[in-house]
């Protein structure tokens, strides 16, 4: 065979081709065949269709499960303390308000106070 | 060879293609009891996807493909495991009844076995399932170039062999 010339064989090849003929299949092979065919169902478990998986797919199955249902937890968790924090944080904030609020009244008030005592002495 | 909505019946298709579903399982392994596991397992899966099959041809294309790939995969599990990949063929244990190859083919197939796995499966099917460069590559799923690269080094590679060790049966090599 020259290069590209895949059409035209050669006495080695023509031999080849010859000697390579198709061998005849083991005389039970077909009956093999079918019996597996026949058993195949069968030795199938008739559940519900996640029991009917094959074993390792069912354990993948279930390891992402697992891992989806602990990714969700700890994304509850983690907005659980979220929502927790800012009202925290809305909390102190307003106390912080109040404290102003007081402090703001205390000194209008000493203020006040003041100017009158400026007023009497004068 | 069709069942009555035009769709190739499984018994017949068992019946027409057994031989060479299990000639190609034994030329790449070149062990009868797993090629015979190979055979069993790529009609079981012809089964399970006969509502796809369109027709007789899709039908034996199909099993070559699958054939040649599942032998692959059995080749590359021994591999793995660190098994003899070559099994020398035992002509006494050819059943009673059962077309022995010839000392020729016999000799081909254990020259054959020296080959790398790639110019192995493009030779067989060359040879055995006479298919064009095209059609192996098809076969294979593999690239148009390297199938042919694959059969010439390959054949070059047997002709080498062949001269050496055939010398009384090939008059070309």
């Amino acid at each position: 065979m020259e290069p590209d010339d895949f059409d035209a064989m050669d006495d080695f090849e023509r031999e080849l081709r010859d000697a390579m003929q198709r061998r005849t299949a083991p005389a039970g092979l077909k009956k093999k065949i079918l019996l597996r065919r026949a058993e195949g169902p069968k030795r199938r478990f008739q559940g519900p269709w996640i029991f009917q998986w094959e074993p390792a797919t069912a354990v993948l199955a279930a390891m992402i499960l697992v891992v989806v249902a602990a990714a969700a937890g700890f994304g509850e968790i983690f907005l659980m303390h979220q929502t927790q924090e800012r009202r925290r944080g809305e909390e102190a904030k307003q106390q912080v308000f109040v404290a102003l609020r007081i402090t703001h009244h205390a000194l209008e008030q000493m203020n006040a106070q003041l100017e009158e005592r400026n007023r009497n002495s004068k | 060879m069709a069942s009555d909505d035009g769709k190739p019946n499984f018994e017949q298709l068992v019946d027409e293609h057994q031989s060479m579903v299990f000639s190609l399982a034994v030329r790449m392994t070149g062990d009868r009891g797993l090629a015979e596991e190979i055979a069993q397992d790529v009609f079981l899966a012809l089964d399970k996807n006969l509502r796809k099959i369109e027709s007789p041809l899709h039908a034996r294309n199909w099993l070559r493909r699958v054939t040649m790939s599942r032998a692959a995969d059995a080749l590359r599990r021994r591999r793995v495991r660190g098994i003899d990949l070559w099994v020398e063929i035992d002509e006494a244990h050819v059943a009673q009844g059962e077309r022995r190859s010839s000392p020729l083919g016999a000799r081909v197939e254990r020259l054959l076995a020296t080959l790398p796995e790639a110019q192995r499966s493009a030779l067989i099917l060359r040879y055995q399932e006479d298919l064009t460069p095209e059609e192996i590559a098809a076969t294979l799923d593999a690239p148009l170039a390297t199938v042919k690269s694959h059969l010439q080094r390959g054949l070059k590679l047997l002709r080498a062999k062949a001269a050496i060790q055939l010398k009384e049966y090939v008059r070309g090599a």
